[in-house]
């Protein structure tokens, strides 16, 4: 500025004097934009470079007042040209311009009087720059500047520079703010330091401030102050060096409140280690499934179920790889349910077999994730193992059907008791009444007789009772590995004269390896009686054919006895069967006893016996003789 | 007392048919008195009767536990048999199954027949109370 003042003030010692000639070569040619204004403010002379700068043509230039060229101009400039024009030399000025094409324009002016020979003032020189250039940075500057002072207070960032020369620390209000110390503080580099919480956090940044310092290294930790208000809080204080000419002069940094962000990420990490924890020592399997069913996530239980070391086993990879197909294509099924349907599945059994061919039984509830756009993404899996909750639920059945079926025994077994001794009592009683009144000595031996054989029959009852009774309670006897075709033998042997008289034939496809575990007195009974009823009930029109097969299977071996007689109808009298005096041929010595003993032997070896019969073909008995118990 | 056309016994036990006979004829009601030691037995004949147009007992006193065919079966069928004419079935029975109580209910709701539940033994006044014709 100094220069162009004395610049200004040569030409005009140059032109003092000058002002008649109408064109000087040498203010024409002048490199700064020029003109010279008269005390009426008309233009004397201009520089080209003035005419070119503001674009008017020659001619309409000379003569001109300058409101006429720059049309308004502001009050301030038009005071100053005033005060010029009565001596007074002033500073400079900016000054906005639109050109003809109206493009703004600023240029800067400074303008000086201009003197005669006799120090008159005769007008004004008026030098104008162009700093159109220089005025739009500067306002780009301060907008940058507004916008970081605003990202500073929302982002909460300060920021500080340090200078070592001077051992000077400035801190800005952002900075003063977070450390909660007035605007009016003044910290030191000791004083900054001091403010980061004892431990770790001081170590860290006297450590990055001495090495920044001797090695130039940059810094960015997360830290804890505790501000001056004594608040605890979490910052990221980053800094670096500066160099002037390789020197080190200085550090300069920013300085962040995280608090919140640090609070609610460690807030964050505390539920999500909570739910991880919870997730992996629950007592259940859980597992997070993508739309393919794939696994993304699985917990302990799970990896320790599938019998793999690590979710890495796990990732990635469908029931398919675990399971076998049909147990895979169902749990798909039962995804795509969920995921399509949006509904859970809760606490449903399944089963399923793994590759290694257990058989596991679980309870299974899945839960569909559901994103933003309504849609499922997958779905949470919790199942449980209820393999042998499922086993122990069937040993109770097992159990409950047995003690109810003893119950249903001993129940029938008093109807029948009651009904058996009541009949024969019965009789007593009418044919006692008879005999008291009964006149006819005939008549009363008749009476007698009956009543005789009453009582036999009344007797008869309880010995079949007694015998009953006996294998039912008799829990003493012991069970013992028999050969089979050897007992069939002896049955055959005692019943030779039978089943000759019956022109009756025994097929044995029994081999001699055959051993049962069974009751050796009830298994000769057992045998005696399905072979004698199955000649008894023979067919008229053909002999009767017995056939013996044995088969194992699971833990039971399993007597066939097949004839080829009458049948029965097992749809009528199938629960009869081996009922008590139930009979259901007309046979003079069928008693209805047999089967009803023979199957109460075969229950209390813990066995079984299934009939099966069809009318004029014959009856085949299978019996279960139980092996393990 | 007006004397019934036909009675049957249907019984197995040879005791209870020579007692209820016996009571039956002490009380003279009816000349055409038969036995029948099962259920079988007893519809047979009602059916031969029913197809040469013969007599259908008017009473019957029917026993439940016997072979071949018992008393609930017997009832099945007899009370399929197209009669008009009401018969009088009196159970007669040693049993106190509530089974047979049931059953006994059963089966009187669904025929037009009488039926009585009687448990054995029988008595002269009450035999002669439930012998009177349906």
């Amino acid at each position: 500025m100094e220069n162009r003042s004395t610049l200004v003030r040569n030409y005009n010692y140059m032109l003092r004097g000058s002002q008649t000639l109408s064109s000087n070569y040498l203010i024409k040619q002048l490199p700064k934009a020029t003109v010279f204004l008269d005390k009426r403010l008309q233009v004397v002379h201009a520089s080209d470079s003035w005419i070119a700068y503001f674009d008017f043509s020659n001619d309409a230039v000379f003569g001109k007042n300058i409101s006429e060229l720059f049309g308004e101009i502001s009050k301030d400039w038009k005071t100053v040209l005033n005060d010029c024009l009565k001596g007074k030399s002033s500073d400079v000025g900016v000054e906005r311009y639109s050109d003809n094409e109206n493009e703004e324009k600023w240029f800067e002016w400074s303008n000086i009087p201009w003197y005669d020979e006799n120090e008159n003032i005769i007008g004004i020189i008026i030098q104008t720059d162009d700093i159109t250039t220089r005025v739009h940075n500067e306002l780009k500057l301060e907008k940058l500047e507004v916008l970081l002072r605003e990202k500073s207070e929302i982002a909460k960032i300060g920021s500080w520079e340090y200078d070592i020369l001077n051992d000077e620390i400035t801190w800005c209000d952002m900075t003063k703010t977070i450390h909660e110390v007035p605007l009016d503080y003044a910290p030191t580099i000791e004083k900054g330091i001091d403010f980061y919480k004892q431990g770790y956090s001081r170590n860290t940044i006297s450590m990055a401030v001495n090495k920044a310092i001797e090695n130039g290294t940059a810094w960015n930790e997360k830290l804890q102050i505790i501000t001056a208000k004594g608040n605890e809080k979490w910052v990221i204080g980053a800094g670096k060096p500066i160099f002037k000419n390789e020197k080190l002069i200085g550090l300069i940094g920013t300085f962040q409140d995280v608090n919140d962000q640090v609070l609610s990420q460690t807030k964050t990490k505390e539920n999500e280690h909570l739910l991880k924890t919870l997730i992996d020592h629950l007592p259940l399997n859980v597992f997070i499934k993508d739309k393919e069913s794939r696994k993304v996530l699985v917990n302990k239980s799970e990896c320790d179920y599938l019998g793999v070391k690590g979710p890495e086993e796990v990732l990635g990879k469908t029931d398919y790889d675990f399971y076998d197909e049909e147990t895979a294509r169902i749990t798909r099924e039962d995804d795509l349910y969920v995921m399509n349907s949006k509904t859970p599945i809760l606490g449903e059994e399944r089963g399923s077999i793994k590759k290694n061919g257990e058989a596991i039984t679980f309870l299974t509830s899945k839960i569909p994730l559901i994103g933003d756009d309504g849609g499922a993404y997958g779905l949470v899996g919790i199942s449980m193992d209820i393999s042998n909750l499922k086993q122990k639920e069937e040993e109770l059945r097992d159990l409950i059907n047995v003690t109810s079926l003893q119950n249903k025994k001993l129940v029938n077994f008093a109807h029948i008791v009651s009904h058996n001794l009541r009949s024969h009592t019965a009789n007593f009683s009418m044919l006692l009444d008879f005999l008291i009144h009964e006149k006819n000595e005939e008549e009363k031996k008749n009476i007698i007789g009956m009543l005789i054989d009453a009582s036999d029959n009344l007797l008869e009852t309880l010995e079949n009772l007694n015998e009953v009774v006996a294998i039912s309670t008799n829990t003493t006897l012991e069970k013992r590995p028999i050969n089979l075709n050897e007992k069939i033998k002896t049955v055959q042997q005692n019943l030779a004269a039978f089943l000759l008289n019956n022109n009756a034939k025994i097929v044995n496809s029994i081999t001699d390896e055959v051993y049962i575990k069974v009751v050796p007195a009830y298994i000769e009974s057992i045998l005696m009686n399905f072979v004698t009823n199955g000649v008894k009930y023979k067919d008229p029109e053909r002999d009767p054919i017995i056939t013996l097969s044995a088969t194992s299977n699971n833990g039971y071996t399993i007597l066939s006895i097949a004839d080829n007689g009458m049948g029965i109808d097992l749809k009528k009298y199938g629960d009869k069967l081996f009922g008590m005096y139930k009979t259901f041929h007309d046979k003079k010595d069928s008693r209805g006893i047999g089967l009803y003993i023979t199957k109460n032997q075969i229950e209390a070896m813990n066995g079984k016996v299934i009939a099966c019969s069809e009318v004029g073909k014959g009856t085949t008995f299978n019996i279960y003789f139980n092996e393990k118990d | 007392m007006k004397k019934i056309n036909s009675i049957y016994i249907v019984d197995d036990d040879p005791i209870t048919v020579f007692g209820i006979r016996k009571m039956l004829d002490s009380i003279d009601i009816c000349d055409n008195i038969s036995a029948h030691g099962n259920g079988k037995l007893a519809l047979d004949d009602i059916k031969k009767s029913l197809d040469n147009k013969g007599q259908v007992p008017e009473i019957i006193f029917l026993d439940i536990n016997m072979p071949i065919m018992d008393g609930w079966q017997f009832l099945e069928e007899f009370i399929s048999l197209p009669l008009e004419k009401k018969v009088r079935i009196n159970i007669v029975t040693s049993s106190i199954d509530p089974f047979d109580m049931k059953n006994w209910g059963l089966y009187k709701s669904k025929t037009h027949h009488i039926i009585t539940f009687n448990n054995k033994p029988l008595k002269r006044d009450h035999l002669k109370e439930i012998t009177k014709a349906a």
